[in-house]
């Protein structure tokens, strides 16, 4: 196991987590943009907004692969299958917690389902699992990041 | 304002009675009673989520109206793509404002529809309902967000919001409300869209400053125009329309907003002209220029050459408006225009041989260098090689311009514009633009090209022109060979080219298109864009009490806010075919300007 290693799979996960997620965009399965509401949590300028969330969706990878890496180490197993278990829990925590409750919380323009009449723009909130954004967006999220687990895994299991 | 004698035959409005709003992606047409007809999300060229003007009862609609009975007058604000209706009742007078918001470098929704509603006397119970159907009359899931109506269907979704216009009900097929306009009262429903993102909700009062500002906008953008002729208002409103047909995120102009508005109803003849059309580009080119709009001139150019490098040397008739080639035509299951089926997406006629494409290709090239454009190395090599290209093909028979489906023959009209393709690439060579031009084996062909013309395709019987050698019919396509310089503007074979057509084919200000057979059942009404070019023909060759006269009453034919569809009834003045069409009103902007230089004042 190496550090470097996960700091690789953490860069070429999240190429492959960005890519799955902008496809099913394309194919028609879900509204979610995770650069966009990222970005627009620092910025209400949309352009501004999608550079400013691919950078920090690229941190997020690298720091969750860090965390994988930490528990690795800590129950001395790696590999490309435990990766995959691990983003099928951090995908299944990213839908119901990360992105479906807290970040609605500590987004200045994002909606919840509190919301009433405001002054400014707000952005649709995901809701649980991030249905509303597609009722597939659970599915395309959760194999996203189970990709995203499997190459960390597996780079870290690989890298010596 | 002209009142509206607003009649529904079957739940369709009659054709003449839309106007256009847009916001330079995608295009939405408004009845005069108010309803929303047509919208695809999220551009010009995709699916619809309103199409009930083809389908009354699947395609979905957003209607907005008195709920008593009404009279209805209309106008866009001055110099706006801002449509406004105002609706009179015996209860009182109502004023609804209708637009496509442009975004202002915000958090702005990816489009957005604004209707406004504001009270001018009495108190007008209003009623609005909105059925989304999205992929051209599928189904859509309509639920609330926050208390706000969403439909969804997976990459696209639309919420309706609105202020002082009724509790929003929302049932499985519609969201609806009621509410009384007081004098004085402002009311405001918001279509906001999204695709392959959340949906944005905007606040009340960023939606009315987007909307002044979106006003502002088209008012600053018409006042750059430079016409100042006779027609000032029909041709500003032509700029506007054409502004409409832009898809802003590659220059390319679609021929029509709309797929399968019947030329003939109950027939066939049905097309989807939300594709851009390599023929339309020299008039587009050259009406962009004349209107003092050098970016959107820029733009279609290096659309242009960017979009035909996919199919290099050789041109496909049209393309889609983001560049791509692929055009594939199939059949919807919607009941169509008052019955009138197929409804077709797509268009099989990309795959059709047309020659006269490389004549507009290189007339479009030519004007861009005449107006101080350069050609790059690349584009002058790739220019040169379609002039080798031409000198191959001209032999060959075709569809020609009006992409009849019988067996291709050899039109005038494209054997001229292969004549024009060669023409210009000598005056581009002769100007040093071209790379290694092949200026001996060009003539040779032009020659050639013109001889063929000159023998086969003249008949002295009729003393003019024919359709295509060795005919006996006319086509007023064969203006264009004045128009676009084939041989000298007054040889007297274009004049009595231009008196034929006038004697066959004119009722009253209106040409036919042709006669003969195009291998399709039924009668399509007059080519409205064909008047236009005869009267920037008759401007060109000196006859301009005739241009003037023969302008004057095109101009009338407009609808009620200065649109045209493709072609026009002569017996009924009813609209037909795709709206708002492109090439009537670059025709219009091409012949007004014309007429203007001919010394019309």
């Amino acid at each position: 196991m190496s550090v470097w290693g996960a700091i690789a799979g953490g860069f070429v996960g999240t190429l492959v987590l960005t890519t799955a997620l902008r496809a099913g965009s394309e194919f028609g399965l879900t509204r979610m943009d995770l650069p966009f509401l990222l970005g627009t949590a620092f910025s209400a300028d949309r352009i501004r907004a999608k550079a400013i969330g691919y950078v920090l969706h690229f941190v997020a990878g690298q720091a969750f692969a860090l965390v994988y890496y930490a528990v690795f180490v800590a129950i001395d197993h790696s590999g490309w299958w435990l990766g995959a278990i691990f983003g099928l829990v951090h995908g299944t925590f990213a839908g119901t917690a990360l992105i479906g409750t807290l970040l609605p919380l500590v987004h200045p323009r994002m909606g919840t389902p509190s919301t009433t009449a405001d002054r400014r723009a707000l952005l649709e909130p995901p809701g649980f699992l991030m249905v509303n954004y597609g009722k597939r967006t659970p599915l395309v999220s959760v194999v996203a990041h189970v990709a995203y687990g499997t190459i960390v895994g597996g780079f870290v299991s690989l890298a010596t | 304002m002209p009142t509206l004698d607003f009649v529904r035959t079957d739940g369709y409005a009659p054709l003449r009675e839309y106007a256009a709003i847009g916001d330079g992606r995608t295009v939405a047409l408004v009845a005069g009673d108010g309803a929303i007809d047509w919208l695809c999300l999220p551009d010009m060229d995709s699916p619809s989520v309103f199409a009930a003007i083809l389908d009354e009862r699947r395609g979905g609609r957003f209607a907005l109206a008195p709920e008593i009975p009404f009279e209805s007058q209309r106008r866009y604000v001055p110099d706006t793509n801002v449509l406004e209706t105002t609706f009179t009742t015996a209860e009182g007078v109502v004023t609804v404002t209708d637009a496509m918001t442009l975004g202002r470098g915000g958090l702005d929704p990816g489009r957005e529809v604004v209707r406004r509603v504001d009270g001018v006397t009495g108190s007008v119970p209003m009623r609005w309902r909105m059925e989304p159907r999205f992929h051209y009359g599928g189904a859509a899931r309509l639920t609330q967000r926050g208390g706000v109506p969403v439909a969804t269907d997976g990459a696209t979704a639309a919420a309706i919001r609105t202020w002082d216009a009724g509790e929003a009900i929302v049932s499985e097929r519609d969201v609806r409300g009621q509410f009384d306009a007081q004098a004085g009262s402002r009311a405001l429903l918001s279509l906001a869209a999204a695709h392959q993102e959340p949906l944005v909700f905007a606040p009340r009062d960023e939606i009315e400053a987007r909307l002044d500002a979106t006003t502002a906008f088209w008012r600053q953008w018409a006042v750059e125009r430079t016409y100042e002729g006779p027609w000032r208002d029909a041709v500003v409103r032509s700029a506007l329309a054409l502004k409409l047909l832009v898809y802003a995120p590659s220059g390319a102009i679609a021929a029509a907003a709309t797929t399968s508005l019947p030329e003939a109803l109950g027939a066939e003849r049905n097309w989807d002209y939300r594709f851009a059309w390599v023929r339309d580009s020299a008039f587009t080119l050259n009406a962009l220029v004349r209107l003092g709009c050098p970016s959107e001139a820029d733009a279609f150019f290096w659309w242009l050459l960017h979009a035909s490098q996919l199919t290099h040397p050789r041109l496909q008739v049209l393309y889609r408006l983001d560049g791509g080639a692929e055009a594939r035509e199939r059949t919807l299951d919607l009941e169509g225009y008052r019955g009138s089926a197929p409804v077709r997406v797509g268009n099989g006629a990309a795959d059709q041989v047309q020659l006269d494409v490389y004549g507009d290709y290189l007339q479009t090239a030519w004007l861009y260098v005449s107006r101080g454009g350069r050609l790059d190395a690349d584009t002058a090599r790739r220019i040169g090689e379609m002039a080798d290209l031409v000198c191959e093909i001209w032999r060959q028979p075709d569809a020609g311009i009006w992409e009849v489906r019988s067996d291709p023959v050899h039109f005038t009209q494209s054997k001229a514009m292969c004549w024009v393709a060669l023409d210009r690439a000598l005056r581009l060579a002769a100007g040093g633009h071209l790379r290694r031009p092949r200026t001996e084996r060009w003539r040779h062909e032009a020659d050639a090209i013109q001889d063929f013309v000159e023998t086969r395709c003249w008949s002295e019987e009729i003393g003019s022109y024919v359709r295509y050698a060795g005919a006996t019919e006319l086509d007023a396509s064969l203006l264009l060979m004045t128009l676009m310089e084939y041989g000298e503007p007054d040889c007297p074979r274009s004049v009595a080219t231009i008196d034929a057509l006038c004697r066959e084919l004119a009722d009253g200000p209106l040409l036919l298109r042709y006669t003969g057979e195009d291998g399709l059942d039924g009668r399509e009404g007059s080519f409205v864009c064909c008047s236009f070019w005869l009267a920037d023909a008759l401007a060109r060759v000196g006859r301009v009490d005739e241009a003037a006269a023969l302008m004057a009453d095109l101009v009338e034919l407009a609808n009620d806010v200065g649109l045209y569809a493709e072609e026009i009834d002569p017996r009924t003045g009813a609209f037909l075919g795709n709206l708002p069409q492109g090439l009537v009103h670059l025709a219009l902007v091409n012949a007004a300007v014309s007429c203007e230089r001919a010394g019309i004042r």
